[in-house]
């Protein structure tokens, strides 16, 4: 009982970074009506740009997060520049195409810059452990929680509170609509990139935080993670994506514990064949049923 | 010379897998599951010829029907799911065959030798060919004759019926169901037929490589086959076939000069090809156009 216990606890701490991968992917699903399949690569991408920094100067990992942050947000605008800037919208399997471009480049210079080798994350508070008895939160999973849900919080303000939020919201509801109120669809479809790539790179720094190395291996696991949390999730919903991610996290670490690493991810994916079969819109489903 | 029938092997069996995506990406449904019906072939033919000594054109018809029985199960459940959550189901799928496979034991001791397929091993000494005496013509000719067989079949669908029912599944779906069109009868059945090509192209798959893991029927492969029909154009068969010697002749082996950065360059390349050519490369305008190069005045069509 108490190793399913201390398994659930680490896997839905652990399980705050699927929900940001997640948000990204059911954001962009949202407002754009399009996968972006290079998300999770462009979240590792951005971990390893804040990297870059501690070649420069022997930053604090503080430090190497916010840098984390910036350059997933670059990475984000990139990619909308060159997959669905130019594309035109009518043509969806061009634009899924093209973020498989992504994927495989962003994927493939991460290998050529860092020679394939794992590189090793700074953490905080990995040497803090609470205890009581034989079960221990670990102190850095905590704070990659913690941070989880500081970006969750601010997103969620940023999309209920303010102006380009409210933006946001009505573009994915209703372009055509949003377009004849005077908003600038191209400029929310941007900052929409920009702000996933923004918590793309806090995700990737946290996942190389609570793991403790980089490498690029992590893309393509992450990917599949990502996309079966969005699903789960309901496709279009923050909230969705949010559960769904602690949700995964929980029940692969219980798995693991029980059933060992090899099976475990086969057990994730009956999860999501079992909600596609009982539940395809996901936990909260898009209301309009468009799709 | 033996290079370049190698080549060929690995066109031919790459554009195997491109046509099973071809044909149900003519629905509308966008599927990375090729990949995994591709792995359900290629296993099950191996083991057949190498466990049950079964000679080839048995075990590929069993990896071939068993792939369209596979992708006919996969057929049903993927009507529930709509648009792009459709792409994440079916890539789930793939991942969930190729777990299977990582997972999946079964040995059998011949003449003091343990073969089968081993789990994370893979499976090794699939050597139906060089026990046979096959020489590298011979396969690479066996193969294309079964791609010209799959080419035509999906060439005669194209100017039957059937193709147009197809395709008009998936222009509009409402719109097929409103003159009639039984939407689960064209969906499953395209499934199925991708299926049977996909695990026809695995057996033969196993068969000329010799050595089949589950890592070789990860996600890049299932992208590989999708990416042949978007890149080739939907607007024919031959564009699957285009896209495949572009992408295996060029991209992989014509820029293998380039070393490293050959990698690099393969993302770089999809991205501007689909930035300069949405439609892929032979999209409906350039088709008109070869037509009337060869039709002359009959061309306008």
């Amino acid at each position: 009982m108490l190793d399913f216990l201390q398994a659930l606890s680490d896997g839905v701490l652990f399980g705050s970074t699927y929900a940001l991968i997640g948000i990204g992917f059911t954001l962009v699903f949202g407002v754009m009506h399009k996968l972006n399949l290079s998300y999770a690569a462009a979240s590792i991408g951005g971990a390893y740009c804040g990297l870059l920094i501690l070649k420069v100067v022997a930053a604090p990992p503080l430090v190497v997060f916010f840098c984390a942050f910036l350059a997933g947000g670059v990475i984000g605008y990139l990619v909308y520049l060159t997959c669905f800037h130019f594309i035109p919208i009518s043509n969806p399997l061009a634009t899924l195409m093209a973020t498989v471009g992504m994927l495989l480049l962003i994927d493939e210079i991460i290998v050529h810059m860092t020679n394939g080798m794992p590189l090793n994350y700074p953490a905080l508070f990995d040497d803090v452990m609470l205890r009581w008895g034989d079960y221990t939160l670990r102190g850095d999973l905590l704070m990659v929680f913690a941070v989880s849900v500081l970006c969750m919080a601010g997103l969620l303000a940023l999309i209920y509170k303010t102006r380009l939020g409210l933006a946001t919201r009505a573009v994915s509801q209703q372009t055509v609509a949003a377009q004849l109120c005077g908003i600038r669809v191209g400029q929310v479809n941007a900052m929409t990139f920009v702000i996933t790539g923004l918590l793309g790179g806090i995700a990737g720094a946290m996942i190389g935080a609570s793991v403790g190395t980089l490498s690029p291996l992590l893309t393509t696991p992450l990917t599949v993670k990502g996309l079966i949390v969005t699903v789960i999730g309901g496709l279009g919903s923050v909230p969705g994506a949010i559960i769904a991610g602690l949700l995964v996290g929980g029940f692969e670490s219980v798995l693991q514990q029980f059933r060992g690493v090899t099976e475990r991810d086969l057990y994730v994916m009956l999860l999501l064949f079992v909600f596609l079969v009982f539940r395809p819109d996901g936990i909260f489903g898009p209301k309009g049923g468009r799709d | 010379m033996d290079f370049y029938f190698g080549l060929a092997q690995i066109i031919g069996v790459h554009s195997l897998l491109g046509l099973s995506a071809y044909v149900v990406l003519l629905t509308g449904q966008v599927t990375l599951a090729q990949a995994g019906f591709f792995a359900v072939g290629a296993y099950v033919a191996g083991m057949l010829t190498v466990l049950a000594g079964w000679t080839i054109l048995p075990a590929l018809a069993a990896s071939s029907a068993l792939g369209a029985v596979v992708a006919c199960a996969v057929g049903f459940p993927a009507l529930r799911v709509k648009g792009l959550m459709l792409v994440i189901a079916t890539l789930a799928f793939g991942e969930a065959v190729r777990l299977f496979f990582f997972n999946f034991d079964y040995q059998v001791a011949k003449g003091g030798v343990k073969l089968g397929p081993l789990g994370g091993e893979g499976f090794r000494q699939i050597r139906y060919f060089p026990e046979n005496g096959w020489t590298t013509m011979d396969v690479m000719l066996f193969i294309w004759t079964f791609v010209v067989l799959a080419m035509a079949l999906l060439w005669w669908f194209d100017r039957s019926r059937y193709g147009a029912v197809l395709r008009a599944v998936g222009e509009d779906e409402l719109a097929a169901q409103s003159v009639g069109i039984n939407l689960t009868a064209v969906k499953v059945s395209a499934m199925t037929v991708g299926g049977a090509i996909a695990g026809l192209g695995g057996g033969i798959y196993a068969h000329y490589t010799t050595h089949i893991e589950h890592a070789s029927f990860g996600i890049l492969l299932a992208t590989f086959a999708i990416a042949y029909p978007i890149l080739g154009g939907l607007g024919s068969v031959f564009g699957t076939i285009v896209a495949v010697v572009f992408v295996q002749g060029f991209l992989v082996e014509g820029l293998r000069f380039l070393g490293d950065w050959r990698n690099l360059l393969f993302g770089a390349l999809i991205v501007v090809v689909m930035n300069v050519r949405p439609k892929g490369f032979l999209d409906a305008p350039t088709l008109l156009w070869i037509r009337k190069l060869f039709g002359g005045k009959r061309g306008a069509a």
